[in-house]
């Protein structure tokens, strides 16, 4: 089944000095299920189109459906992990999770609802933290805490924006493994969309690849990552196909770089 | 340890000594001026002894050293040598000594002035604080209100007082609604600019919880917006003192301000600086707790 569809989406940002165009005529469909990365050069607009999904922003023009129809707003179905680690500074790491878990677990008790927050946290390795404000703990520690929130509140969809990029390598690859572990325990109910510029993780972690190109605001082209899963890091870093794919994407990002030098000559 | 309480002692010793000479007007006080120097002399060394941390020993014992080279000068030249006007200029002395004397009317002055103080200045902040909250999360009455603000905010609340005694019943009702007014407006204003100026990505945040109303507005925006509040409730504190001793001094008859104004027109200088001395007192004691209570609610910042 078909999750979400971009059908033709336009989106730009509108000032005083007039209008942006950052994302052009964008067409894609996410299957239920599935897990995708969005990969691309800074400021192509991955993190624009994290916020169009979240229902935080609207498309200019065209439009994206969510099983069916149309976004009007935010909303419980979607969690977000943002770039910027999004915590409440006020509430210790736990309050945070507990007021997350609180907007949407209405019927559980107090007690139910900390179990969840302790259980979450001790995942991503936070359990000696838990009663730590956000100013107290490092950035990758705070990036950690957004992350159980996301993960502990269970959404349909879970939208990610480079979520591991200031964790440290160890915490990452455990982070990744508890990723893949908590998407493949849930029957792969969850639709991941999961931001990186990182492109091993991309392909350790998705089903399909989507490359963004610098500048024009479109998809540059769609990878399936042909990997049966679970899929061993160690083991599949060694293969040849790998490899093969690994130079596929370097090369796509390279062209990009290279596109915009020749751009810089001809100017 | 020498160099950190060398200036306190140095004046400690002068102040001790000037005050065994045999003033020519002040006997009476000396006693006192002493005793204060022993004690702030004590503090010190304890300090010295008992505290780890250097940097507030070496501020307490400058402070200390500021404080007695004051005493000591004013001493000199009032009580020693007697150069300026003894009327207007009293020996410190005299003065500490009337200040023990006094204390117990001054407290039973202060408790009726905390009253209005407390009345105007907390149903400020109970005011001010929700409605800000609510027009500041409120895009479309903030842009309505703001120019008001600009318009009514800046008015020096003083120019309330006669109009304010005028239409209310009692002076009590007439001073707690001119604090009121005074403590109103810097809360409001900046609980305004502090909802305004939380960060975009922490409403986001609350936004993709699919946060409530009610919590989005007390556990999220007021927490957001309370360095900015407090900021606020502090120039309210401040405005209600100057409020609530400009409303004593014009219409009361009793309380602090009362009190100076009264003596002041019995040319009773002494009893006025004995009374300015007690609300400088008073007013170290409530932003005392003030503080204490601000790095309380802030702790989670660092
Ligand atoms: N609020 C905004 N107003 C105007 N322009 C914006 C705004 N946010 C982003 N942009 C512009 O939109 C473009 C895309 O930004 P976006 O944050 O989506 O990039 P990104 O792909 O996430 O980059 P990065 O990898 O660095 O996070 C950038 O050129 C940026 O300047
Ligand atoms: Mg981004």
């Amino acid at each position: 089944m078909t999750k979400i569809i971009l059908r033709n989406l336009t989106f730009s940002y509108k000032d005083q000095n007039g209008e942006y165009t950052v994302l052009k005529e964008i067409n894609l469909s996410v299957a239920e299920g599935e897990f995708i990365s969005i990969i691309g050069p800074s400021g192509c607009g991955k993190s624009t189109l994290i916020s169009l999904f979240a229902g935080l922003l609207f498309p200019s023009s065209g439009s994206i459906l969510l099983d069916g129809r149309e976004i009007i707003g935010t909303g419980h179905d979607r969690g977000v992990v943002f770039q910027h680690y999004s915590l409440f500074p006020w509430m210790s790491a736990r309050k945070n999770l507990v007021f997350g878990l609180k907007q949407v677990k209405k019927g559980s008790s107090r007690k139910e609802i900390e179990q969840i927050a302790d259980t979450y946290l001790e995942l991503v390795g936070l359990e000696n933290f838990k009663d730590h404000y956000p100013s107290q703990l490092s950035g990758g520690m705070q990036q950690r805490v957004a992350i159980a929130r996301a993960l502990a509140m269970g959404p349909d969809i879970l939208l990610m924006d480079e979520p591991f990029g200031a964790v440290d390598t160890k915490n990452r690859l455990a982070l990744q493994e508890l990723l893949l572990k908590l998407w493949e325990d849930g029957k792969k109910t969850t639709t991941v969309v999961f931001v990186t510029h990182d492109i091993d993780e991309a392909i350790l972690l998705a089903d399909r690849i989507i490359v963004m190109s610098s500048g024009s605001g479109t998809i540059k082209k769609e990878i399936t990552v042909p990997f049966t899963r679970p899929r061993d890091k160690s083991q599949l870093f060694r293969t040849s196909p790998y490899a093969e794919l690994r130079n596929r994407l370097v090369g796509l990002f390279y062209d990009d770089l290279l596109e915009e030098r020749e751009d810089e000559i001809v100017f | 340890m020498k160099k950190m309480i060398g200036p306190a002692s140095l004046f400690f010793l002068l102040l001790v000594l000037s005050g065994l000479l045999p003033g020519r007007s002040a006997p009476a006080g000396n006693n006192y001026l002493i005793g204060l120097a022993v004690i702030i002399q004590v503090i010190c060394l304890t300090n010295l002894f008992w505290n780890k941390n250097k940097a507030k020993v070496q501020a307490c014992s400058d402070v200390a050293a500021l404080v007695m080279a004051f005493l000591w000068l004013w001493d000199l030249f009032t009580g020693r040598l007697e150069i300026l006007n003894k009327f207007l200029y009293p020996a410190p002395g005299n003065i500490l000594k009337l200040f023990t004397s006094e204390f117990p009317v001054m407290l039973k002055g202060l408790f009726n002035s905390i009253q209005l103080l407390a009345g105007g200045y907390i149903l400020a902040l109970l005011i001010a604080i929700p409605l800000a909250l609510i027009i500041g999360w409120r895009g479309r009455l903030y842009l309505a209100v703001k120019p008001l603000t600009k318009v009514l905010g800046p008015i020096p609340p003083i120019v309330y007082i006669p109009y304010a005694i005028a239409i209310l019943p009692t002076f009590k009702a007439s001073s707690v609604f001119v604090i009121f007014i005074g403590a109103f407006w810097p809360v409001f204003i900046n609980t305004l600019n502090g909802v305004f100026n939380i960060e975009k990505k922490i409403i986001d945040t609350a936004r993709m919880l699919n946060v409530k109303e009610m919590p989005m507005l007390f556990q999220v925006i007021l927490p957001g917006a309370l360095p900015s509040i407090i900021t606020g409730a502090t120039i309210g504190l401040v405005f209600s003192f100057i409020l609530l001793t400009a409303a004593e001094m014009i219409g009361a008859t009793s309380g602090i301000g009362w009190y100076v104004k009264y003596f002041s027109d019995f040319a009773d200088y002494p009893r006025v600086i004995v009374g300015i001395i007690f609300m400088g007192f008073v007013v170290t004691v409530i932003t005392y707790f003030f503080d204490r209570a601000e790095s309380y609610l802030l702790r989670w910042r660092r």
